[in-house]
């Protein structure tokens, strides 16, 4: 399971298939809803986008845990390296069907890397393809939903104005992120276990709203920005309440062996 | 949006020949790892991904700073290179200082028997268990290569995004307001994000630490050039499309 050495399948509660849809639906569903909606409920966005990331960490656990050789950060990187590109580019000639766009654009970006990394630079591990795809597809609906947060809508013209031209961007760009790559890279070891990993992924993508949320007063106005702040700082108590039981649950029990000896006791 | 691909044919170009310029620099930085923090390995104590990224981002910052103030290419790109190969080359030389005073070892690799640049004997340093530790003149010298092509292609790409913008109707002028620079801005993201894809595919080919062109593992750079120049070709297409979709809104 560690990141440079050679490792198997991750075992998890929760199948794929399931935190898949979750992601990919959830994630889609929380960038509609925010963009159809008044302003105020930007904060949809930011829990599609939190749908988004947590897909994306559960990738990215799937696919680290064959062990990359590189380090656990860089298929982040990559994940929103693809998703800022396929995102602007899908917003940018789909209209309304913009995320769907976007996410299409990324995952045939994404299964053309996840090809070359297996075919030409012969990684050879069996989920690579299916792997880049996810994570893709998870870093471009993360972008998405944290602009929708602070433009309140995802046309281009609205992206490009107050997400892209004044450079919280970038910002979105970390922040996404870290809720992808963060969560595996700070639980993995031999007893990772996939819900504390997740929970960690909702925390990071929480902190995410949070931020987004304080950068959208300077659109969306102090209501809707404190809002957005509001149901992010309830979400990431939440899911930081849930992290601590499961570190208290799996974290091995501390047992007293008693002091050293004196030295009268050892004659 | 077939138009607006055929009407930057050479963007394009620029944007594929700048991929495959910060793929193969990726390979030339010596990249040491978790290892090499702790002085068992030879190169930088961080990941591939964050030495190109930085090396490349600090060139973008220096190419965008000479379009400021000019249009000629070479002028651009040597900025890009120059204000790369600065970033490396500090980030190297205070590695350095921190294993020869902190650590206290001789930067020496176990890979080669004598440095290649200045044939000085490294075999008889190299502590006992590890492959070597600090950074060599080769590995130094390798390294301000590897910011130079990172450095001249990230700053290819995005002068290439920003003159495709320029065709559109675009400005990218200082005179605007702090948040009407849309064109700097989007250039410069699709900049980091065709970045980091080509950061991170060579970092898969490599796989563990990297000494710099003296390595046995560089002979494989030919396969990252290759998934490199593929991947670019998507991104380099994406990203002309949605810039020419700016000059429509």
């Amino acid at each position: 399971m560690s990141a440079g050495g050679s490792g198997g399948g991750a075992t998890a509660a929760y199948p794929p298939q399931t935190i898949m849809a979750i992601g990919a639906i959830g994630g889609l569903a929380g960038i509609y809803l925010g963009h159809f909606m008044p302003p105020a409920f930007s904060f949809f966005g930011g829990l599609g986008a939190i749908c988004a990331i947590v897909w994306g960490a559960d990738a990215v656990r799937r696919v680290a845990s064959y062990g990359l050789g590189t380090g656990v950060p860089s298929i982040g990187m990559i994940s929103l390296g693809m998703g800022i590109v396929a995102a602007l580019f899908g917003l940018s000639v789909g209209g309304v069907a913009g995320p769907i766009v976007s996410f299409i654009a990324a995952a045939i970006i994404g299964a053309v890397i996840g090809v070359l990394a297996n075919k030409v630079i012969g990684m050879g591990i069996p989920i690579m393809e299916q792997a880049m795809v996810e994570i893709a597809g998870a870093g471009t609906l993360a972008i998405i939903g944290l602009s929708v947060v602070i433009a309140g809508s995802f046309n281009y013209a609205d992206v490009v104005q107050y997400v892209v031209a004044n450079g919280y961007i970038a910002l979105i760009f970390i922040i996404g992120g870290m809720g992808i790559l963060h969560p595996f890279n700070a639980n993995l070891g031999p007893d990772e276990k996939q819900d504390r990993t997740l929970s960690v992924a909702v925390e990071k993508a929480a902190i995410a709203l949070v931020i987004t949320g304080f950068a959208s007063s300077l659109h969306e106005g102090l209501m809707s920005a404190g809002l957005n702040i509001a149901v992010g700082l309830v979400i990431w108590a939440w899911a930081f309440m849930k992290y601590y039981g499961f570190i208290k649950r799996d974290a091995h029990a501390v047992v007293g062996t008693g002091l050293l000896p004196s030295a009268e006791e050892l004659q | 949006m077939i138009d607006a691909l055929m009407e930057n044919i050479l963007s394009m170009v620029y944007i594929i020949i700048g991929g495959v310029l910060i793929s193969w620099s990726v390979h030339f930085v010596p990249v040491g790892g978790a290892p090499a923090a702790m002085a068992q390995a030879t190169g930088i104590g961080t990941g591939t991904v964050q030495l190109a990224a930085g090396a490349g981002l600090t060139g973008l910052v220096s190419a965008g700073f000479m379009m400021n103030v000019t249009d000629n290419l070479p002028l651009i790109l040597a900025s890009g290179a120059v204000g790369a190969m600065i970033m490396i080359s500090v980030t190297m030389i205070v590695g350095t200082w921190v294993y020869v005073y902190g650590v206290g070892c001789v930067p020496s690799s176990a890979k080669v028997k004598t440095d290649p640049i200045t044939k000085y004997r490294q075999d008889l340093y190299v502590s006992q268990g590890t492959e070597g530790h600090g950074l060599p003149t080769v590995s130094f010298v390798s390294g301000v290569i590897g910011g130079c092509l990172g450095g001249i292609g990230g700053a290819l790409v995005y002068y290439a995004l920003i003159e495709v913008g320029l065709a559109v109707g675009l400005t990218a002028g200082a005179a605007s307001t702090v948040t009407g620079n849309e064109l700097v801005g989007i250039a410069a993201m699709f900049a980091i994000g065709i970045f980091f894809v080509n950061a991170v595919i060579p970092s898969y080919n490599i796989g563990g630490t990297i000494e710099g062109f003296h390595d046995p593992k560089w002979k494989k750079w030919p396969k990252a050039v290759v998934s490199s120049f593929v991947a670019t070709i998507l991104c380099a297409v994406v990203a002309v499309i949605a810039i020419s979709q700016l000059g429509v809104i």
